[in-house]
């Protein structure tokens, strides 16, 4: 479980983060959204322990992160997967050694498990023959899954998803909602999906929350999100699905 | 406290170069501390080496030779005046060991593998790459500076060695030819007057100033903020700082280096 307890944090005194409160369940599927500029992805970023919070703590199973030294923060983001918003590949290494980066870093794997273990998380993501690709021959959906096949190359036990279907086609962003659904399905993941895409969030999330200005403004499993009585929330939901 | 202080002329600036001296200062002792954690990345340190060392072969030949040649040339025109051409050869070597072909060196070095250092790491740093390093449990310290300080610490004096070797053959080359020494009296004053202490003071300060370069190109790059423009700040910052960095080490390692190191009793 993951806990986000009265979080601050400013950036050059503007306040981005104002007193956020959020309880991320085990195994489940967490879709947050809110409008761009609110605080999502500095949210995620908190949550892997890449940057300090002013004031506040993130708890994972009892241990907060922000009270750990630099070695066993790397430690204990071994148990984490990140897709960064922009795919964030290694562009001096190819398609294949970018997913095959964090088996050689963290496993005693032969090549051989390595290459079966590439082929299958590219051919999940749709990706099959691109090993040789360099990131920037790259379409920006495409970069998104090779980093999505990275992120779960080693099946961590929570994956953070920046945007994961942003600038994808309809027919992709299916396949990706499908890939997280089958992932929290058959491995228990918990995964916390950042997303402005209603329509997808309501297909595949175990609860949703959205932030505002800063804070969490209304969470709950997608029924009691889409009857909520807060008017940021209704509005938010008639613009996406609208847009959808 | 800080009411006073503010009295002080240029007191932000002072306070800004002090608060990033004390900034690089946590990087690099970050930084040192995981070079001795396991996992040891060999592949990246000898990558580094070659890219530090091996592929700066070229212009540190070209530089030294050149450096030799001139240096000759001028010490030679002058030392004619007294009729002592002979001492071209001690005089250029030995300024080449303790002086010029370390700072040279790490000048050069700073120029091509320094600047590739901060523009690679800052532009790494702008498109998240850092980060996702950081998400894979794989410190990004330990991954990219580690291998790169070590590189220059080991690769800038060796390749100071080559420049005092190419310096000592251009030195050679013009004193023999261009100012008629004799080949004999040029060799034997060089071998006499040039002692090892001189050479090993000479790498002793190359693998410091090899360390700072790295340790400063590497901050740079690590701090750069704001795309394309952030990285070209760093690169030209990282060339700066190192190049003044390795000057002004230059003089108290100097100080040092004469007071407990070379013993001369000619």
């Amino acid at each position: 479980m993951i806990e986000i307890v009265d979080l601050y944090k400013s950036f050059n005194g503007t306040a981005v983060l104002q007193g956020m409160n959020l309880v991320i369940p085990t195994g489940k599927i967490t879709v947050i959204i809110g409008p761009s500029g609110c605080g999502k992805t500095v949210l995620l970023r908190h949550i892997i322990g890449l940057w300090k919070p002013d004031r506040g703590k993130v708890m994972l199973d009892k241990v907060n992160l922000s009270a750990l030294n630099r070695f066993q923060l790397n430690e204990i983001r071994r148990r984490f997967g990140m897709l960064f918003q922009h795919a964030a590949l290694f562009d001096s290494m190819n398609v294949y050694e970018n997913v095959a980066f964090p088996l050689r870093e963290h496993t005693k794997k032969s090549e051989r498990e390595i290459q079966n273990i590439v082929v299958e998380k590219l051919s999940l993501v749709g990706l099959s023959g691109n090993e040789k690709k360099m990131p920037s021959d790259l379409s920006g959906g495409m970069r998104k899954r090779v980093g999505l096949a990275r992120a779960i190359a080693l099946q961590p036990e929570i994956i953070l998803y920046d945007e994961p279907t942003t600038g994808l086609d309809p027919i992709m962003t299916e396949a990706i909602d499908n890939l997280i659904l089958e992932m929290q399905r058959k491995l228990s993941i918990t995964s916390v999906v950042i997303s402005h895409d209603i329509p997808s969030a309501f297909r595949i999330a175990d609860q949703i929350s959205m932030v505002y200005k800063g804070k969490i403004i209304e969470t709950g499993t997608p029924d009691v999100f889409r009857n909520s009585k807060k008017e940021e929330v209704q509005e938010f939901i008639r613009k996406g699905e609208g847009k959808g | 406290m800080t009411a006073i202080l503010k009295f002080i002329p240029f007191w932000n600036v002072l306070l800004a170069a002090l608060m990033g001296l004390g900034d690089w200062c946590r990087f690099a002792w970050a930084s040192i501390t995981w070079t001795f954690r396991p996992p040891y990345r060999y592949h990246n340190f000898f990558y580094q080496m070659q890219f530090i060392g091996v592929q700066s072969l070229p212009i540190i030949l070209l530089t030294g030779l050149f450096t030799g040649m001139v240096f000759a040339l001028q010490t030679g025109k002058t030392f004619a005046l007294f009729k002592m051409q002979n001492l071209v050869g001690s005089t250029v070597g030995l300024a080449l060991a303790r002086e010029i072909a370390p700072v040279f060196t790490a000048l050069m070095v700073t120029a091509r593998a320094g600047s590739a250092m901060a523009a690679e790491i800052g532009t790494m740093r702008v498109t998240e790459q850092v980060d996702a390093l950081y998400t894979m449990a794989v410190d990004p310290l330990q991954y990219l500076v580690s291998p790169r300080v070590i590189g220059c610490i080991f690769m800038v004096p060796l390749l100071t060695m080559i420049f005092n070797y190419v310096g000592c053959v251009g030195a050679y080359l013009v004193g023999t030819t261009l100012l008629d020494i004799p080949s004999g009296p040029f060799l034997r004053h060089l071998y006499w007057y040039v002692d090892p202490e001189d050479i090993f003071g000479g790498m002793l300060k190359a693998a410091v100033f090899g360390f700072f370069l790295a340790m400063i190109s590497c901050y740079k790059g690590f701090k750069t903020e704001g795309g394309a423009e952030g990285v070209g700040r760093s690169t030209t910052g990282a060339v700066v700082a190192s190049s003044v960095t390795i000057l002004v080490a230059d003089y108290f390692l100097t100080t040092w280096i004469l007071e407990f190191f070379t013993t001369h009793h000619h």
